[in-house]
């Protein structure tokens, strides 16, 4: 039988459900007002967790982003990895044996079809990496399934999917905590409160530089679909497209699933700008600019992107590919009385070095600390807080992205309202905020 | 400028054959407010076929009606080359050959020093070495034996101009052709304004270490001649503009054109489309062209094989076999087309009949596809008895139902 059921599940991996605990509290609608304290002793004085403590967890999509985010969570002694879903077979041969190698056992679950997954797994949290496709239909499955989510970035393929999740998981008060793990990161964290607390004064202008696009232009025939691959599953609400060999991690290149580095990105360095900027939570009013897409080969996300957004306080951000910027990758703020750049690989640098030193005092605005991305999911798990990259932030940063998506696609120039969410005045442009799933997916309740 | 109706044509056929015509119209023929010049006849290049290029270019602007003039072949009597300079708002030099007669070179001094327009294209910078004030108004040259005493080498270094005036030297050579990406060092000027800064050009030769007395001259944008190509390595100048006395001066060194072949480098559209501007700029000091929609970008050449923008015909015909995995340059037309077209209004309602008629001819199913998706985005009510022929057929069925569930769904704050 190829997939095990919870039925079959060995006795001694049976675990205590915590889990109830929370859904109890959930129920009563008290979750926020209840805050659900583990106390230190609880931990086993050798770090290891008692079983009924753990948190169990399952993961769906199975790719190499999935693996590595699950091993990152596996390392954790208080998480209890049980099963897996994925379309492909060999993904799911291999993290079977990946779980089962960690626990020195051979009861790790997989599944072909999340429903199926959903249906007989008892998890208390499940890690999403999916292809951008299915984010919102899979994640509002999970959210109506309680359960707490480690959603991969982009949020959402489109701002309507989005806001979606976003009422989802608030309706369901499950935690979600998404993969824009630079926010755990203490030198981003360190540019971002200097940046909102006026070390370079007041920022008019701040440039955020996103990868180049792939510019790969190599023909891709029709061919068999690989044994073990449930294609059509595979796309799921993605237009039906032969197999052509661009599946696991290609995908990103074709617009039917992803925007390309542009939306991959969002939730990296337009997270990191906004964080810096305190408008994590709303949105710009105007977007605008353009883009070059590939005119040979199937692969049809932009390579070159240039936009611009306007905030409603003046602010203005140009986000680009990262050869059309000055600084090139990652973040640069520029305020009134210099600026601040931030990458990754620790790279963090100010027009005048003494920026960096400058102290940040108890009065001033601090912003959540977290030291470990991972941990900081299960922490809030437990304690039932917010996480430092919450969904309705996660939303905001790929918004962004997907207003300039709409704005290349269409030559126009976007005017948004980031309260009601909505384009003005055109409705054109305004169909892109959605696209049609194809038959019969939809989102649950939709 | 006064213009006269009254002007020797001299028509010049692809054979090279010399039309002579002493025309006596009482009105111009063309709408086009400026007249344009083309002298040829004699260069390195085939003018044969450049030539007739650059007339076409210009006359695609809508701003331009162009003469072609050509001059005796070389090492004839060149005595009687009178052009009348100061019928055209502009003269556009696609020449390198024999020295004018006194008399012609002196008109144009006056001409262009009185404020006449001048394009110096491709190797008509390699021409007149020995006549100062042809060299003054071109800026820079190369070739003809042009060495450290006609003026410095120029190229851009570390965020500036170099000027070097010592390095003694051949002025001009160029590397294997090659596509290559041109920057942009000047933003504001209006021939540059809202072009990309930096655009890949398609293949083509690339002048280096060009020199010439420099004076008055502002570059607009360089190009990196890379050694491994047998270039300089260095930023090298690729347009620029002149003043001589009230005269504007643009100039081109791209274009190259030899052969029988098509010419890729004259099908850019970075190259026709500055040329147009360049053109435009140096008749009246102002630029009204706007940028076209696929102009190219960072990496990505953009042509025009017809030295203009393609028709919805042929855009459409161009796209009727297309399958995933050709190339996407014609649904990339379709889309520019579309948006450039949308209206709200009539103008869209023809692109959106054009598309409708296309959905029931014979084209292949995935051009279909496209063009249900483009009219997923801009389709209107009118789109809909079309998508719902489509919907009934099972192989066009899935894009035809998506179409019509964007077009028909408001996509509110639901």
């Amino acid at each position: 039988m190829k997939h095990k059921t919870y039925t079959e599940m060995s006795e001694p991996k049976r675990i205590g459900r915590r889990i109830f605990v929370r859904k109890v509290a959930v129920g009563t609608g008290a979750a926020m007002a209840l805050p659900y304290i583990i106390p230190s002793s609880a931990m086993g004085r050798d770090g290891k967790v008692a079983p009924s403590d753990r948190i169990v967890m399952g993961l769906i999509g199975a790719g190499s982003q999935g693996t590595g985010d699950m091993h990152n969570f596996m390392s954790k002694p208080e998480v209890q990895m049980v099963a897996a879903c994925d379309v492909d077979k060999t993904h799911r041969d291999a993290i079977k044996a990946a779980i089962d190698g960690k626990y020195g056992t051979s009861d790790a679950r997989t599944y072909s079809d999340y429903r199926e997954f959903l249906a007989n797994e008892k998890l208390d949290a499940v890690i999403l990496a999916l292809p951008d496709q299915w984010h919102a239909i899979i994640a509002i499955a999970c959210a109506n399934a309680k359960l707490d989510i480690y959603g991969e970035k982009p949020l959402s393929r489109t701002i309507w999917e989005g806001k979606k999740i976003v009422e989802a998981v608030e309706k369901n008060g499950v935690i979600w905590q998404t993969g824009s793990w630079q926010r755990s990161e203490a030198h981003f964290h360190r540019a971002c409160e200097l940046v909102i607390n006026g070390r370079i004064g007041k920022v008019r202008f701040v440039e955020v530089g996103l990868p180049n696009g792939n510019p790969a232009t190599v023909s891709h025939p029709v061919q068999p679909v690989p044994e073990g691959l449930d294609w059509d599953m595979w796309l799921g609400p993605a237009p039906s497209m032969p197999y052509r060999g661009v599946c696991h991690w290609d995908w990103r290149w074709i617009l039917d699933y992803s925007g390309g580095q542009l939306t991959d990105w969002a939730g990296h360095h337009i997270d990191i700008a906004h964080w810096g900027l305190g408008l994590e939570r709303t949105g710009p009013v105007e977007v605008s600019g353009s883009g070059v897409f590939p005119r040979e080969g199937i692969f049809d996300v932009p390579v070159e992107y240039s936009l611009h957004a306007t905030y409603a306080n003046g602010l203005f951000m140009h986000f680009a590919n990262e050869r059309q910027l000055p600084h090139g990758m990652g973040v640069c703020w520029y305020g009134d009385n210099g600026w601040i750049h931030v990458d990754r690989g620790n790279r963090l640098f100010a027009s005048d070095p003494k920026i960096l030193e400058e102290k940040i005092g108890d009065n001033e605005t601090r912003l959540y600390v977290s030291n470990d991305h991972f941990q900081n999911l299960l922490d809030c798990v437990r304690s039932r807080k917010e996480t430092i990259t919450p969904c309705q932030v996660a939303h905001r940063s790929i918004s962004t992205a997907l207003l300039g998506e709409i704005a290349m696609l269409t030559g126009r120039k976007i005017q948004w309202n980031p309260d009601t969410q909505e384009i003005i005045n055109d409705p054109v442009a305004s169909r892109l905020l959605r696209r049609p799933f194809r038959s019969p997916w939809k989102l649950e309740g939709n | 400028m006064t213009k006269k109706y009254i002007k020797p044509l001299i028509l010049l056929t692809l054979t090279g054959v010399i039309l002579l015509a002493t025309s006596c119209k009482q009105a111009p023929v063309s709408q086009a407010p400026y007249q344009a010049l083309i002298i040829t006849g004699q260069n390195n290049h085939t003018w044969q076929g450049s030539s007739p290029i650059l007339k076409k270019i210009l006359e695609n602007s809508d701003l331009f009606s162009v003469d072609i003039i050509q001059s005796p072949e070389a090492k004839a009597d060149m005595s009687g080359f009178k052009p009348v300079f100061s019928n055209y708002d502009v003269v556009v030099l696609d020449y390198n050959g024999d020295a004018w007669p006194a008399e012609t070179k002196k008109a144009f001094e006056e001409y262009v020093s009185q404020g006449g327009g001048v394009v110096s294209y491709h190797a008509a910078d390699n021409s007149f070495r020995e006549w100062k004030e042809y060299n003054k108004m071109t800026g820079l040259g190369g070739w003809g034996n042009r060495n450290e005493t006609d003026g410095p080498f120029i190229h851009w270094k570390d965020g500036a101009f170099i000027r070097d005036s010592t390095t003694p030297g051949i002025g001009g050579y160029h590397g294997a052709q090659q596509a290559y990406q041109v920057t942009a060092r000047d933003t504001v000027h209006p021939i540059m304004k809202g072009l990309p800064r930096i655009w890949r050009h398609a293949k083509d030769e690339l002048y280096s270490q060009l020199r010439g007395p420099a004076e008055n001259l502002t570059i607009l944008a360089t190009a990196w001649s890379d050694s491994t190509k047998g270039g300089s390595n260095r930023n090298e100048p690729v347009l620029m503009t002149v003043t001589y006395g009230k005269g504007r001066i643009f100039h081109t060194v791209l274009g190259h054109a030899m052969g029988d072949s098509a010419y890729p480098s004259m099908e850019c559209v970075g190259f026709i489309f500055t040329l147009q501007r360049g053109a435009e700029w140096a008749a009246t000091g102002q630029v009204t062209l706007p940028v076209p929609d696929d102009f190219p970008q960072f990496n990505t050449e953009s042509k025009w094989p017809q030295f203009r923008p393609l028709t919805l015909d042929e855009i459409l015909a161009n796209l009727k076999d297309y399958h995933p995995g050709d190339t996407r340059t014609n649904l990339q037309d379709l889309t520019n087309y579309i948006r450039k077209n949308y209206d709200g209004g009539e103008k869209y309602a023809h692109v959106e009949s054009e598309l409708l008629k296309f959905l029931e001819g014979t084209g292949s199913i995935d051009a279909k596809n496209y063009i249900c998706h483009e009219l997923s985005i801009f389709g209107t009510d009118k789109a809909l008895p079309a998508l719902k022929k489509l919907q009934k057929k099972e192989e066009t069925k899935e894009m035809a139902r998506m179409a019509i569930e964007r077009i028909t769904t408001q996509y509110t704050n639901e």
